[in-house]
């Protein structure tokens, strides 16, 4: 989604996050620079329940493809995990959770195609 | 272009609450649902109270305008985050908040809504200059100029007790001149339009709807009072964001069935 913010600010407010929310941050993983690339965050899935969840800086991290961020929340979800959106202050600790961060993606996506003014003859 | 395209569609309510709008640049009106400002008062004096200490049972019309004979300046910025953290987690607080303010927003808004997602809070307490907020537009600092502020006096607020707002059409002829009106600094810009601008005048039960990218502010509070008052953005939820975004700082909070059918539609695949 062109969301682009320097990764030590990313760890910054991750950190914070953490820290509010009194989770021991272990790690931070930072994605492949490649277009489209998920390898790291579902190498990062594939590692709980060894850890108990996932904090991510932005919901706008996830895939593009809706099929494909569903399906990356419902791998947590059945291993008991949970994931975390730190700029947002959201979370998907359960599926009933998934339909508020949907919508707000949803709507993103919409935006661009919206009319910004009403050029009228 | 300041006229409402295709009004005679609207309601002569919604007309007239239109009307003024543009050309006041805000409306003041009754909140629309009393009992639940009342609630939402009555829950900021009881989170104050467990901040500062207070175990009496007392809650006099005016605990929260003498609230600076128990705080201190040095305080208060602590005091007011705390605030605004305890009163954004109360159970249903951002619903009533919306409530108090729902017929004014559906007529000047609509109803599909993106709300900010932390309701904020000011409090000027007398003689402070440390909560100041000098002329601005919203708009200068990065915000959609489709965003309305909801401002909810806990107290009533006049004069130097309230904020004050430059009418659109003093606000056209300083977007003209601004080079030479603003001076060197934001208190030359005041001093500028400090004769043209309204001071809000507003008592606890009504709301006020304000265009936020008209310049506005407050200055030093020289009455003997505490000034508490909310204030949230909402706007059309699919009109355009600039630096406040979905997600990180609005929501949406009323998507009609329409726009759920269509965002999720996807067109059948052909393999």
């Amino acid at each position: 989604m062109n969301e682009r913010c320097p990764q030590h600010i990313q760890n910054i407010v991750l950190r914070d996050y953490c820290t509010k929310m009194k989770y021991k941050y272990l790690l931070s993983g930072a994605e492949y620079a490649m277009n489209n690339s998920y390898l790291m965050l579902k190498q990062v899935v594939d590692e709980i329940p060894h850890i108990d969840g996932i904090v991510a800086y932005s919901i706008f991290q996830m895939p593009e493809v809706q099929n494909e961020r569903v399906k990356i929340y419902n791998n947590i979800l059945d291993k008991n995990g949970e994931i975390h959106f730190a700029l947002e202050n959201l979370k998907i600790a359960s599926s009933s959770e998934i339909n508020k961060i949907e919508n707000i993606w949803l709507v993103r996506q919409t935006i661009p195609n919206c009319p910004s003014n009403l050029l009228l003859d | 272009m300041d006229d409402i395209q295709g009004s005679q569609f609207l309601e002569i309510e919604d007309r007239n609450i239109s009307k003024e709008y543009l050309e006041k640049g805000f409306i003041i009106g009754p909140a629309a649902n009393q009992e639940t400002l009342t609630w939402i008062r009555k829950s900021f004096i009881g989170i104050v109270k467990k901040e500062l200490g207070i175990n009496n049972n007392i809650d006099t019309e005016d605990f929260l305008d003498l609230i600076h004979q128990k705080i201190d300046i040095s305080t208060l910025n602590d005091f007011r985050l705390s605030m605004i953290s305890k009163v954004n987690a109360l159970p249903g607080f951002k619903q009533m908040y919306y409530e108090v303010a729902k017929p004014y927003l559906d007529s000047i808004v609509g109803n599909e809504l993106a709300m900010q997602s932390k309701v904020n809070l000011s409090i000027q307490l007398p003689n402070d200059n440390s909560s100041l907020l000098p002329v601005h537009a919203d708009t200068w600092s990065g915000d959609s100029p489709f965003e309305v502020v909801v401002w909810i006096p806990l107290v009533n607020c006049y004069k130097t007790k309230s904020m004050f707002i430059l009418p659109p059409k003093e606000s056209m002829k300083l977007n003209k001149n601004f080079a030479i009106l603003s001076g060197e600094n934001s208190e030359d810009l005041f001093n500028s339009i400090e004769k043209k601008v309204n001071w809000i005048e507003i008592d606890y039960g009504s709301i006020l709807l304000f265009n936020q990218s008209l310049p506005h502010g407050n200055r030093v509070n020289m009455e003997n009072e505490t000034r508490w008052t909310m204030n949230c953005r909402f706007k059309g939820l699919f009109t355009p964001y600039k630096d406040k975004k979905i997600g990180e700082f609005f929501e949406p909070i009323t998507l009609r069935a329409a726009s759920v059918s269509g965002l999720n539609y996807q067109f059948p695949e052909l393999k």
